[in-house]
């Protein structure tokens, strides 16, 4: 299987500089305010403390600034160990303004509210000594500035708090996204999307090219199952637990994380196994887990024992998870939509205007409306498509109207025959 | 210009017409004579003729302005116990005026009732046994509540036979002037299996093409799996692209409407005409036979046949590293 490799989006269009960076506009303000007093000597608070939730800029931003003031970036994050003495070391850095080549350096010290009690002891108590004499400006980013661990900490940091930003700078930044992909997003697309990110850009860049990407246009149809979920854990963060999962435990955990119904979430595990699984060995056993699950559903189904729903869960989870002997993770492989879904989704109207005929078709017919336009639909169609007479003689006879004779021709120049023959 | 469904135009119109369920027909016409009717079941598989001898029955017993004295419910459209509540019962406790006391109730589909409905309507025809009788219509009773069974005489209705059913296909198409040959009637027979509201739907639509109904033809409007097609289909398989596999097996079911009993059946005559080593093709039977067991206890017909689709994209992966 051909191996596609894909750069996210969050990173591929991150803002290079402070004027790209969506919201917070003010904020912004007060920190570059911050950044340029150095330049008159060093300012009485030497560090500044940006917080606020996740996935709406606090690093880009200081990203972005580092580009724009052509400043050198030294940065550590949760990914490094920070413990008292590593920290010390890293101190050193912080020690002078200037950097080796004249350039100015800021320092950041990202994701916080990450320094745990034991692997991090002391990192807290050590990032205050580095402020307290820091030579050059030094940033620190969490979530929540008022943990009490930071409460020492506090007293020598500016605090800027970083607010979600509105819908419609969310969207804005999708557009531009869209633009520099070439496709072409409905106004009502990228706006549900952004309304559906609560302010969290980054989840919204996520979700953008999940959706979008390959496409050339972006519908509201394609987004619209978004409105039926919450944004507390996205759907890709569970298929993430369960397909890439290692324990039993937490592919079945991702259950209780997801924001779909069992059925949904089994459709997106089923859409999105076969890209990431691609030795045929794990394929097969992870299509077989999802088989069995099925089973369990058909069970459920004939008993109306949903007692059973735990087996089904089994399977579909842990099944799939385990199936993960042999591929190797690689790359950045983007999760997709269901199709078999989007494909109902498209076809609602569809399934409407079968439905109204199934209905004239049961007022002559005995038979359930349901059932008519699943069993005794097709056969019109067939008809409608070759013979005018005889479709004219059942159209007059169901008493259809021009849009149905139309769907079942399924051409305008045909229902147009065909109504002609009735006059 | 031929008028309306044939499988209306031709249903008949009273119990002597009815050619097939002899004994069935018998015991109605002796409820007829008697001019009591007991609650019913009747029960079997699509095309037996079940609503028409409830219609038969009642036009027999209340003559042409039958209508007036029943009422027919369908349950796949209106399942829910708010229907038995109201709807049923409105109708159900109105003394009939005329000869007849008691009105009939004719409940189709009556195994999608829900069970909460199935347990309201229990007591409903309890009550009004006096002024309304039901037949209730399904394919299978079991799924009926054995309350409710207890209460109605049972009537089992089976697949026509052969003979009746080219009988009755041989005199549609001679009325409609339609050419059937004797290969279009055994293909009718065999994608329809004596369903005969389907084959005659079928010869409607087979004759709108305006030529000789031959086998071709038959098939070509049923949606039966071409076994080209799965043939193409296992080969992408078998040369690893799974996702195509899938795609062109979601293709067959959503859009030609293909049966997944009948992709499987394909599959499993394919694989004995594949090119690959004979011990493999027992192996991949054995595969074969395990989903479609699965295919009937199952759900979803596309996940269950993918899954084999992966299980051929692993043969296949095997074949070309021993190789």
């Amino acid at each position: 299987m051909r191996k596609v490799l894909y750069a996210a989006w969050t990173v591929k269009h991150k803002p290079k500089s402070l004027a790209e960076v969506v919201g917070n506009k003010e904020v912004i303000q007060k920190f570059v305010n911050w950044i340029r007093s150095w330049e008159k000597g060093i300012p009485k608070k030497r560090a500044a403390f940006l917080y606020g939730p996740p996935g709406i800029g606090k690093t880009v931003t200081v990203e972005a600034l580092a580009n724009d003031f052509q400043m050198e970036l030294v940065e550590k994050n949760a990914s490094d160990y920070r413990t008292e003495s590593a920290i010390r070391r890293f101190a050193g850095l912080a020690s002078q303004y200037g950097s080796l080549f004249g350039g100015k350096r800021i320092v950041l010290l990202d994701e916080l509210d990450g320094l745990t009690g034991t692997a991090d002891k002391g990192g807290v108590k050590a990032t205050t000594e580095i402020i307290k004499s820091a030579q050059c400006p030094v940033v620190l980013i969490a979530n929540n500035a008022y943990d009490p661990r930071f409460s020492n900490l506090r007293n020598y940091c500016l605090l800027i708090e970083f607010k979600k930003p509105p819908a419609g700078e969310v969207m804005k930044h999708l557009k531009r996204i869209c633009t520099r992909e070439g496709i072409q997003a409905d106004e009502n697309a990228s706006k549900l999307i952004a309304q559906r990110s609560g302010g969290d850009v980054r989840s919204a860049v996520n979700d953008l090219q999940a959706l979008a990407q390959g496409k050339k246009r972006l519908t509201y149809e394609d987004v619209s199952w978004l409105s039926y979920r919450d944004r507390q854990e996205t759907i890709f963060t569970v298929l993430r637990m369960i397909i890439y999962g290692k324990t039993c435990v937490g592919a079945k955990r991702a259950v209780d994380m997801a924001d779909v119904d069992i059925d949904m979430l089994f459709e997106w595990i089923y859409e999105n196994v076969p890209a990431h699984l691609t030795d045929p060995h794990d394929l097969a056993r992870a299509m077989d887990a999802l088989s069995i699950a099925d089973v369990y559903r058909g069970r459920i189904r004939a008993t109306q024992d949903w007692s059973f729903t735990r087996y089904l869960i089994d399977y579909m989870t842990a099944g799939v998870a385990m199936a993960r002997q042999n591929t190797k993770a690689h790359g950045w492989i983007p999760f997709k939509f269901p199709g078999r879904i989007r494909m109902l989704s498209r076809s609602k109207a569809e399934r409407a205007m079968q439905l109204g005929i199934g209905y004239k078709i049961k007022r002559k017919c005995h038979i359930s409306a349901v059932r008519a336009s699943k069993e005794i639909l097709p056969y019109l169609r067939i008809i409608f498509k070759n013979n005018m007479n005889m479709a004219a003689g059942l159209a007059k006879w169901l008493d259809l109207n021009p849009e149905m004779v139309e769907y079942l021709a399924g051409s305008k120049e045909r229902s147009k025959g065909i109504i002609k023959l009735l006059s | 210009m031929s008028f309306g469904m044939w499988a209306e135009k031709y249903r008949p119109k009273t119990l002597d017409g009815m050619v097939n369920q002899k004994e069935i027909v018998e015991r109605l016409k002796s409820f007829v004579k008697s001019r009591n009717v007991p609650h019913c079941i009747f029960a079997g598989p699509p095309g037996t003729g079940k609503t028409t001898a409830a219609l038969c029955l009642a036009r027999d017993l209340y003559g042409d302005a039958y209508r007036e004295h029943i009422m027919e419910l369908n349950a796949s459209d209106e399942r829910g116990i708010n229907v038995v509540r109201e709807t049923v019962k409105t109708f159900a406790r109105v003394r009939s005026i005329g000869e007849i006391s008691f009105k009939i109730m004719i409940l189709d589909e009556a195994d999608n009732m829900t069970s909460d409905a199935q347990q309201a309507l229990r007591r409903t025809m309890e009550r009004y046994t006096e002024t309304c009788r039901f037949i209730l219509i399904a394919n299978y009773s079991g799924k009926i509540i054995e309350p409710i069974q207890s209460r109605c005489a049972p009537f089992r209705f089976t697949y026509l036979p052969r003979g009746e059913h080219d009988r009755y296909l041989r005199q549609i198409a001679e009325k409609e002037k339609v050419k059937l040959l004797d290969e279009g009637l055994d293909a009718v027979f065999e994608v329809c299996s004596g369903d005969l509201r389907r084959a005659i739907n079928t010869l409607q639509a087979a004759a709108s093409l305006d030529k000789p109904v031959d086998a071709k033809v038959v098939y070509s409007i049923t949606g039966r799996a071409n076994p080209a097609d799965v043939q193409k289909m296992i080969e992408i398989a078998m040369n690893g692209n799974f996702l195509e596999a899938r795609k062109q097996l979601r293709d067959m079911i959503q859009k030609y409407g293909v049966a997944g009993s009948d992709i499987i059946r394909q599959i499993h005559t394919e694989i004995f005409r594949a090119d690959m080593p004979e011990q493999w093709k027992i192996k991949l039977a054995d595969i074969v036979g395990e989903i479609d067991y699965r295919l009937v206890e199952g759900a979803d017909e596309e996940v269950q046949l993918s899954a084999l689709l992966a299980r051929l994209v692993e043969a296949g992966y095997e074949l070309r590293k021993a190789n």
